[in-house]
């Protein structure tokens, strides 16, 4: 007997996204390390533009990236479109990362950084691509596949923005402060993105995982208005108008849209059937109370009317990503890389004599987030009090989960050599 | 889902089909698919040594379906040697939490 795997994409489709996004993982904890001192200064120097295109591109878009070639089929109940684009989109995106990464670092404004965007820009529109004919067939008026897909477009529009702001540092054509620019890029990625895919991978995953009785879709139609409306405000006013005078509106639309999916997520829960969450899913709940952080920093940076304190934007964009993304992303590893690694292990002749949970070791996820948290906060309130001693101890823990994590992933990687 | 009652003719065969049935446990949820209401419907016809085995999964695309699946039939098979084992997947009526049995849901904590 011969069980077809016709739903399995291939492994070189995902696995090398999980390995290079731990590997990135480890290098983001050593910059940190070594940068700890500008993490006091203005965000807008080149060792902190280099950590974060690090940690957005090299860690949280790689294994997005590599676990939506599982899950979108999975929510959309379609073959994964191609495989040979994935592994296109991962040589494109791992190039480009490396060359815009060592740009920022060395702030060379040159050749290697226009090749290292445009390698970049090229991996999302693929991987967009991918996505779009994968859910081709998808049943029409699905909110989730609607989130999926929307956060594509809002991903090619975060790269065509930053390879536009490279350009203008080289020949000054926009007419507003780079920084300006730069806010309407960083909140279309964070926002546009990260956000809206987050919010419509985990609605399929998180009632799934919880064997909620009720989904209450309502919220997620809200959410999906809401944030987009605002995103589409925002790039607008940014781009066309060169000006950010409605943002209360727009930061207004998002937060509004973020609260409805909250809504959402509370419902799943509170009518899930499956009350024993292990630590994977603990760290995810987590990473949703620490989504607040980043809108709370948001909302004290719009409202002190005066000069924003600058620790507040770092303490911003640090708590969104070290926070809220790496949580989520270091949870959610340990719900999905066992479970691929497992479906490519099992043999067609027996049933399988291990599951996806004995391939992992769950005491090393629950390790990894009680060390992981301490090291944040202790980070965000350096950066916040501007207290270096803290700020130390702080990235010398991120930096110890960082190398755990990466060990704990290739260790259920190599289960495949056996 | 499956309800064998104790007056069916067939009854110790369907019991001893179920049995090995639970041997296959959902990945995710670590819970068996008997319990978890992934059997729609047994049917054995001894005479013309078919058996007919109607079973959902919990979604369409559900990435262990062909598992599922085999193990269903490779079990089926070790039960009913010499049997023709036939496999209805269907979707109609989608899988739910609901159909979790009382032995499940104590498993899954609720």
């Amino acid at each position: 007997m011969d069980i077809p795997h016709h739903q399995i994409p291939g492994k070189k489709a995902i696995i090398p996204y999980y390995a290079a996004g731990a590997m990135s993982l480890v290098i983001i904890g050593l910059l940190t390390f070594i940068s700890r001192k500008d993490f006091g200064g203005h965000f807008f120097q080149p060792h902190l533009l280099a950590i974060t295109h690090l940690t957005v591109l090299g860690w949280g878009t790689m294994v997005i990236m590599g676990a939506s070639n599982q899950l979108i089929p999975v929510i959309t109940d379609q073959k994964l479109y191609s495989e040979r684009v994935s592994i296109a989109v991962f040589l494109s995106l791992t190039i480009g990362t490396c060359l815009l990464v060592h740009s920022f670092w060395n702030f060379e404004l040159g050749i290697l950084m226009l090749t290292g965007a445009t390698l970049v820009l090229t991996a999302f529109i693929l991987h967009a691509v991918n996505m779009f004919l994968t859910s081709k067939k998808a049943q029409k008026n699905n909110i989730i596949v609607d989130f999926v897909l929307t956060a594509h477009i809002w991903l090619i529009v975060t790269g065509t923005i930053g390879a536009t702001l490279l350009l203008n540092f080289r020949f000054g054509f926009l007419p507003a402060d780079h920084l300006h620019y730069l806010k309407v890029h960083a909140s279309v990625g964070m926002a546009g993105w990260f956000l809206l895919l987050i919010i419509g991978v985990s609605s399929r995953l998180i009632p799934m995982f919880l064997l909620s009785r009720k989904e209450a879709k309502k919220y997620l139609t809200a959410a999906y208005y809401l944030i987009n409306g605002g995103l589409v405000l925002l790039l607008i006013e940014g781009m066309g108008l060169h000006s950010t005078r409605w943002h209360v509106v727009y930061i207004a639309l998002i937060i509004g849209g973020l609260l409805f999916y909250l809504v959402y997520i509370r419902h799943c829960f509170k009518s899930a059937i499956r009350k024993k969450m292990d630590a994977g899913m603990k760290q995810t709940f987590i990473a949703l109370g620490v989504v607040t952080l980043p809108f709370l920093f948001l909302m004290i940076a719009i409202f002190s009317y005066s000069q924003t304190p600058v620790s507040i934007i770092t303490a911003y964009g640090y708590s969104f990503f070290a926070g809220f993304i790496t949580i989520l992303i270091m949870g959610q590893t340990f719900k999905t890389l066992p479970f691929i690694v497992w479906m490519h292990l099992t043999k067609p002749e027996k049933l399988a004599q291990l599951q996806p949970k004995d391939l992992y070791n769950e005491h090393l996820v629950v390790l990894q987030t009680l060390i992981y948290l301490p090291g944040f906060l202790l980070f965000l309130s350096g950066i916040l009090l501007k207290l270096q001693v803290f700020i130390y101890a702080g990235s010398l823990l991120m930096l110890g989960v960082s190398v755990l994590y990466f060990g704990h992933v290739l260790y259920v990687i190599s289960k495949l050599r056996k | 889902m499956t309800d064998i009652v104790i007056t069916d003719p067939q009854y110790e065969d369907k019991i001893r089909l179920m049995q090995m049935l639970s041997l296959i446990r959902d990945p995710e949820l670590e819970l068996n698919i008997i319990d978890l209401g992934l059997i729609y419907d047994i049917k054995i016809d001894k005479e013309a040594r078919q058996l007919i085995i109607t079973m959902t999964l919990s979604t369409p695309a559900c990435p262990a379906g062909d598992y599922i699946r085999g193990g269903v039939e490779l079990m089926a098979k070790e039960a009913f040697n010499g049997y023709h084992i036939n496999i209805d997947l269907t979707f109609t009526p989608e899988w739910s939490a609901d159909m979790i049995s009382e032995a499940g849901r104590e498993e899954l904590g609720w």
